[in-house]
């Protein structure tokens, strides 16, 4: 069940790359609050506390404004290039009451059967778009995936959700599959297969040099 | 010669220029774990194909290796004891254009320990730093 976590939240005077680029050094993650037909508000969030946060499972958050709190559910994260620091969080205003529409990680438990025959299971997707209440969402789906054989795939719609969770997106999506690997080709094979040069888009080919009839038939002129 | 386009719409490139971070391909989209750029360089073919030998040798035809470089780039060189002149050399080798924060290769279908042993012994094949990756899975 959805746990909530205080946070408290300086509003931002200016906006843009360089301003967001101060905040940070502060040690504080720019972010911005909508949603709830209301005016977009940016605001700063503590780095450490909101972090925190995340890695222990919260979605729901209660974000102090000034005097004002307000629960919110983290909507997107941006990180930075090397996916190692948030740089940026989307904050959605929602009611306790409200359901809402959240992707939430998928987690695959036990070993699979099809994994003694020699094959290896491939998560293709690793998160289910669900629809439940604020106060319902999941930390993460747990899919068993003991029973798969070789050859076998799960998609979205074969998922169990906990009770009061709904599968919002396409329920044909395909999470994760149990095949045979195919041998490793080795450099020789490589190389084998490997044409000598690639061809070349819209370069005619030279026809071979054949004598033309034409040039054989004329005879001298005059 | 290793990897290399089919085809091709001109056979000879310009060094071109490669400025910033990769903004694409910088997190692990296929296997559980990945080999990070931390440099800026071009990756050849045989680097490429030489990182693919020794993580599957190593894997014993466990897990899967998945590549997420491809050498598109050609690289032409002159001929050795040639005068300069006479125009652009013919293509040598090709390369991938690899900017900080790409990620090259993803294993999965193995333990954590296992791919970083994997990935530490590509990580040597390779001109650049680079760093061992997880899958994200917050959001």
């Amino acid at each position: 069940m959805e746990k909530s976590l205080l946070l408290k939240a300086e509003i931002r005077e200016h906006t843009g790359s360089k301003s967001a680029a101060k905040v940070r050094k502060q040690g504080r993650i720019p972010a911005i609050v909508y949603g709830h037909k209301k005016e977009p508000v940016a605001i700063s969030l503590d780095v450490r506390n909101l972090v925190e946060g995340l890695h222990h499972g919260h979605r729901l958050m209660d974000v102090q404004i000034g005097k004002k709190r307000q629960k919110m559910i983290v909507k997107d994260l941006q990180y930075d290039y090397l996916g190692k620091d948030i740089i940026h969080v989307d904050l959605m205003r929602v009611d306790v009451t409200e359901t809402v529409k959240v992707t939430v990680p998928i987690e695959l438990k036990g070993t699979a059967k099809g994994t003694q025959e020699g094959g290896i299971i491939a998560e293709h997707t690793d998160h289910v778009e669900i629809e439940c209440k604020v106060t319902d969402i999941p930390e993460t789906i747990v899919v068993s995936v003991k029973d798969m054989d070789v050859g076998d795939a799960l998609h979205a719609g074969d998922i169990e959700l906990p009770e009061g969770v709904k599968l919002s997106g396409p329920p044909e999506t395909l999470l994760v599959t149990c095949s045979l690997v195919a041998a490793a080709k080795t450099a020789e094979e490589v190389e084998e297969e490997a044409p000598a040069a690639p061809e070349v888009i819209g370069e005619v080919k030279e026809p071979e040099e054949q004598p033309s009839e034409e040039e054989g038939k004329r005879g001298p002129v005059g | 010669m290793v990897m290399m386009p089919k085809r091709v719409k001109h056979r000879k490139s310009q060094r071109g220029k490669m400025k910033g971070n990769a903004s694409r391909s910088n997190f692990v989209a296929f296997g559980e774990y990945g080999l990070q750029a931390l440099e800026t360089s071009w990756i050849t073919a045989r680097n490429i194909e030489a990182g693919r030998v020794a993580a599957t040798h190593f894997l014993h035809r466990e897990g899967k290796v998945y590549l997420r470089i491809f050498p598109h780039k050609p690289v032409s060189a002159k001929p050795l004891e040639t005068r300069m002149g006479k125009g652009k050399g013919e293509p040598e080798f090709w390369v991938a254009r690899v900017r900080p924060g790409q990620v090259m290769f993803e294993i999965g279908g193995v333990t954590e320990d296992v791919a970083k042993q994997a990935l530490v012994r590509v990580a040597h094949k390779m001109p650049i730093r680079c760093r061992f990756v997880k899958r994200r899975h917050l959001l």
